[in-house]
């Protein structure tokens, strides 16, 4: 015998407590002078020896109900005692998996209607008196019932309405949690019961898992219930994304699936198509044959009829796991990109102007059909910079320019803040203290600062070239597939040498100024777009706000390399205009469990946001927001993104009513769908009891045996009760006149 | 003038009330005034009671001629007087009497009864006579049918306070020795006292043939016994102190006092006394005038 918490044994002192009543209460009397005593003495003689008795009794109860009501509380326990009198309750912590792999269907139910059903069967084989909490495991962890409760219904409604999500599977996070909680709690005998499909992801921290276990045995027993069925055949969506730089309208827009077979056996005849929004498939691909583990990028394009976002969903046959044979992704369709080129060195002649070749390859067309196209580039001198409102533009391009006034470059801070896009060339003209001390430093604008200018421009034999492979940025990683061409055919004679700039920093330049605008934003990780043979940036980029700032190490024209004169050059600068214009629509897609943030209008501020969750969520309700400050501007957010697909966020309160959209892609990772190896399942036995679910299956006979031990609280507190009741009916009952 | 303690012993309303019931005596009494009462002396006054044969010796004043000339024989002609009473008033002054629940102490109520019936009685103009004891006579006012009497009778019983234990008996015995004319006896105590003593002394009165009308006057406290908690009784007449919870042993109480009048009742009922009991809480006018009425129901003329 022992006490889950023996400190309240000092409560038995307390038991001293009605006898030193009684003892006060015998000093605590009303004095009254009596004529009649021949009939009070008669009276008491007669009923001396029972009062006394009744005093005694009364006493003995008294003491006896503080006396167990400090043992329940020091809730005693044996842990030898088989349950049999005061049962064996247990207080169990009930884990399921519900990230999108348990989804998988037999062809009649899926891995997570088997696990609901096993958890509530495990219900019915707890004894009375238990209590049970019950968390959602994913790669997060949402506790259904966070503490023990004894309402074992509201656990039944809980796991029948367990939602299963679009989410990856790390049980490590809720295996901690449930022991946190059990520890937390003074329980003589936790459970924890963990019901999964034995997905190898969700045990990639099996080490940690098992320690902990088994830190815990004594006290915790946990069972492990594989749902899963050995399954052959996955082929997924594991990817979608925007292949062009730009989402122009009523032009063809270039988008990348890939296609993995996560199965043991190779796929044939795949279809894959893509709809734009609610329309008939747009484009479609055919897989032959796709062996098992292989992945096989799709390229499609689609044309975009109205401007706004649009929903791109790419899918290929449905198979036994649905939630990852399609993907959708939202792209902004825009009418035209306005783009200002601020020519640094003009030049006497047209061909002479540092912008020639850029203005003409963001408008690679004749000047007849000039005016239809969607790219439209306006040239202005770096003298009419300090003029120019870049708010009316979608990008700014600055070739070459040496300087730029002060308020033009604060200018330029405030349009890059509020979501601008800016690409600098470099050249000849370039001042390099202006942007180090300027750009880099006080503003922090740029991803780099300058070093040394290298290589000789005047002579053609020494030359480097751009990289050829391992292109990893979406600007770039076109050329990874030489079919698209290369980039490294380009000859760079003369380059500035990119020092990356430290991350995070805000600038430190002075803003008393503009001290009624919003804190100056934090400038965003410096990334590397494209490098040098050599692995020196030749292409960076750097978020700044909600715009982004692009530096290309070397010139815009012929002057220092023939890039102008690649075929590499064009779509090089469409892909990179649509980095830096659109770069607030990457926003627009999300991972699953990412929040979504967009900028809202300042009248937007309070205003209610109704999300609806996509068609995937399995009936998930429409849940409100509502328009708040976000690093100092109203921002629509949205964070339950546990399920992939479109999300659609009506604003109300304006008119017109505002109707966001997102999309959400959940990890691929979870599409794999290899199980927990057999070597680890052994080593995993050592310390949980594992079972495989099957249509026999029941947990009655797995636990009964281990439920060993017994709480005496219950009985107790019975007993105080039972004591209380007695003691309050006899004191009425010796309290009548007699 | 009365002071104002003698006045307090006379209830107006009291007074008023029994004035005209009167106290007719329940049997004839001894008396030497013509009165309201019956005397138990064969005399020679008006009324005629009955015939008796002449003996020698017997006054030839009271001879029947009537019956002499028609029958030849010598009667003598007896009548029954109307005579003057002499009430006792015997009131407890012993330390128990000094109990009271309310404003008032058994004893005052016993004051006042006796003052009342004092003045009834010199009303009636009967013969009077007081007597305040505990285990003796400690003042006693001889009888008297003057109408000063009153006054004195109201000083004595204004100046008296209760003390020491009582002995009814005894006292009761010592009176039944004194006083040889027969009267009537009006006992006003609590009777917490030796039963049996005070039977005695009763039966010694009756033998004497007195008329014994035994008023018991108790507190409504004594007759109910409210008390809650836990409560020392102290007792008067130099009782040692109990302690106890009196709520528990009410019932009991209750019972012993029930069982102490009722054997009370019928030692009286037995000597042939009124027993009269009494509680301080009823008002005095009421319970004499009921009294009074329940005597002028049951006594014969």
């Amino acid at each position: 015998m022992s006490f889950l918490n023996p400190i309240l044994l000092a409560g038995l002192a307390a038991v001293s407590v009605p006898i030193v009543i009684h003892l006060l209460n015998r000093r605590k009397f009303q004095k009254v002078v009596w004529a009649a005593m021949r009939f009070v003495r008669l009276s008491v003689e007669k009923n001396r020896r029972r009062l006394q008795f009744e005093d005694l009794i009364l006493l003995a109860l008294r003491c006896l109900l503080l006396a167990l009501l400090a043992l329940a509380l020091a809730r005693p326990v044996s842990s030898r005692l088989a349950k049999t009198l005061f049962g064996a309750q247990v207080t169990a912590i009930l884990i399921l998996d519900n990230s999108y792999s348990m989804g998988m269907s037999d062809g009649t139910s899926t891995r997570f209607e088997r696990a609901k059903k096993a958890a509530a069967q495990s219900l019915e084989s707890m004894p009375a008196g238990s209590s049970v909490a019950l968390l959602l495991a994913s790669d997060v962890v949402r506790a259904a019932i966070p503490e023990p409760t004894f309402d074992l219904s509201l656990a039944r409604r809980m796991i029948r309405e367990a939602p299963l999500v679009d989410r990856g599977t790390d049980l490590a996070p809720a295996i901690q949690q449930a022991i946190d909680t059990l520890q937390r709690r003074l329980v003589l005998r936790g459970e924890i019961y963990v019901f999964t499909d034995g997905q190898a992801q969700g045990w990639r921290q099996l080490a940690q898992i098992q320690r902990k276990l088994e830190q815990v045995r004594e006290k915790i027993r946990a069972h492990v219930l594989f749902v899963g069925n050995n399954e052959e055949a996955n082929v997924a969506v594991s990817d979608l994304a925007l292949g062009s730089g730009l989402v122009p309208l009523r032009q063809p827009v270039r988008f990348r699936a890939r296609v993995t077979n996560f199965g043991r056996e190779e796929a044939r005849d795949l279809r894959v198509v893509l709809n734009v929004d609610s329309e008939p498939p747009c484009d479609e691909f055919s897989i032959e044959v796709l062996p098992p583990g292989a992945s096989r990028e799709v390229t499609f394009f689609a044309r975009f009829r109205t401007e706004g976002p649009h929903a791109v969903t790419a899918r290929v046959n449905e198979d036994r796991l649905p939630a990852d044979d399609r993907r959708t992704l939202v792209a902004r369709a825009l009418r035209d990109t306005r783009v200002l080129l601020i020519d640094g060195e003009p030049g006497a002649e047209p061909r002479d102007s540092e912008t020639f070749f850029l203005r003409h390859a963001l408008r690679p067309v004749p000047e007849s059909e000039a005016p239809g196209y969607f790219i439209k580039p306006f040239v202005i001198s770096a003298a009419e910079a300090g003029g120019a409102r870049f708010g009316e533009y979608d990008a700014v391009i600055l070739a070459n320019v040496a300087e730029l006034p002060e308020a033009c470059v604060r200018s330029l801070e405030d349009y890059l803040a509020q979501g601008g896009g800016v690409i600098v060339f470099l050249g000849g003209r370039v001042n390099p203290a202006f942007y180090n001390e300027v750009l880099a430093r006080k503003w922090n604008l740029l991803p780099a600062t300058l070093g040394a200018a290298y290589g000789q421009a005047d002579q053609e034999e020494k030359f480097f070239a751009l990289q050829d492979r391992n292109l990893d940025h979406p600007v770039v990683s076109l050329w990874n597939d030489p079919g698209s061409g290369t980039l490294a055919s380009a000859r760079f004679y003369r380059a500035f040498e990119l020092v990356p700039a430290a991350a995070g920093a805000p600038s430190t330049h002075d803003t008393s100024a503009a001290s009624d605008r919003p804190a100056r934003p934090a400038p965003g990780e410096p990334r590397v777009i494209a490098r040098f043979a050599d692995g020196k940036p030749a292409l960076m980029e750097r978020d700044y706000g909600l715009g982004r700032l692009a530096v290309f190490a070397s010139t815009a024209d012929t002057a220092w390399n023939d890039l102008p004169v690649r075929l590499s050059f064009v779509p090089l600068m469409h892909r990179l205009l649509g980095a830096v214009a659109q770069r607030e629509d990457e926003a627009l897609n999300v991972r699953v469990g990412e929040r979504f943030a967009r900028r809202a209008p300042p009248d937007w501020l309070g205003r209610e946001v109704t999300a609806a969750p996509p068609s995937s969520a399995g009936g998930a309700s429409p849940e409100s927001r509502r328009v708040e400050m976000r690093d100092g501007w109203p921002a629509v957010q949205y964070d339950r993104t546990d399920w992939g697909g479109l999300y659609q966020l009506d604003v109300r309160g304006i008119d017109p009513p505002a109707v966001l959209r997102f999309a959400a892609q959940p990890d691929s990772a979870e599409s794999q769908l290899e199980e927990l190896p057999e070597e680890q399942r052994r080593l995993l036995s050592g310390t949980v009891r594992l079972s495989q679910w099957s249509p026999q299956f029941t947990w009655k006979a797995q636990v009964e045996r281990e439920r060993q031990g017994a709480e005496f609280w219950l009985p107790l507190l019975v007993a105080a009760l039972a004591t209380a009741v007695m003691e309050m009916g006899l004191a009425q009952w010796f309290s009548r006149s007699r | 003038m009365a002071s104002p303690d003698q006045t307090r012993l006379l209830d107006p309303e009291t007074i008023s009330r029994a004035e005209s019931l009167g106290l007719a005596a329940r049997f004839v009494v001894e008396g030497y005034m013509a009165g309201e009462h019956k005397s138990p002396y064969r005399g020679f006054a008006v009324e005629f009671d009955e015939h008796r044969e002449y003996a020698p010796g017997d006054d030839t004043r009271h001879l029947d001629w009537k019956v002499l000339g028609r029958t030849d024989r010598y009667y003598i002609k007896q009548y029954e007087q109307e005579t003057n009473y002499a009430a006792h008033l015997l009131l407890d002054g012993s330390e128990s009497m000094n109990y009271g629940s309310g404003p008032i102490t058994k004893f005052q109520y016993g004051k006042t009864i006796a003052a009342c019936l004092a003045y009834l009685i010199l009303h009636q103009r009967d013969a009077v006579a007081l007597g305040i004891f505990d285990a003796r006579m400690k003042d006693y006012a001889p009888r008297s049918d003057s109408r000063d009497t009153i006054h004195r009778i109201m000083n004595r019983l204004a100046a008296c306070e209760p003390g020491q234990q009582t002995a009814i008996g005894s006292v009761l015995h010592d009176l039944a020795h004194q006083v040889r004319r027969k009267g009537i006896v009006i006992l006003i105590s609590d009777f917490f006292d030796d039963e049996d003593r005070v039977m005695e002394g009763l039966q010694h009165l009756r033998f004497g043939g007195h008329e014994v009308i035994a008023f018991q006057v108790m507190d409504p406290w004594e007759l109910e016994f409210p008390f809650v908690g836990q409560v020392e009784f102290e007792g008067l007449e130099s009782l040692p102190p109990i302690l106890t919870r009196p709520a528990e042993i009410r019932r009991s109480y209750l019972r012993e006092v029930e069982a102490f009048r009722t054997r009370l009742r019928e030692g009286c009922e037995r000597n042939q006394c009124h027993y009269v009991p009494v509680s301080t809480a009823q008002p005095l006018h009421e319970m004499l005038s009921g009294y009074l009425a329940f005597r002028a129901r049951t006594t014969a003329r």
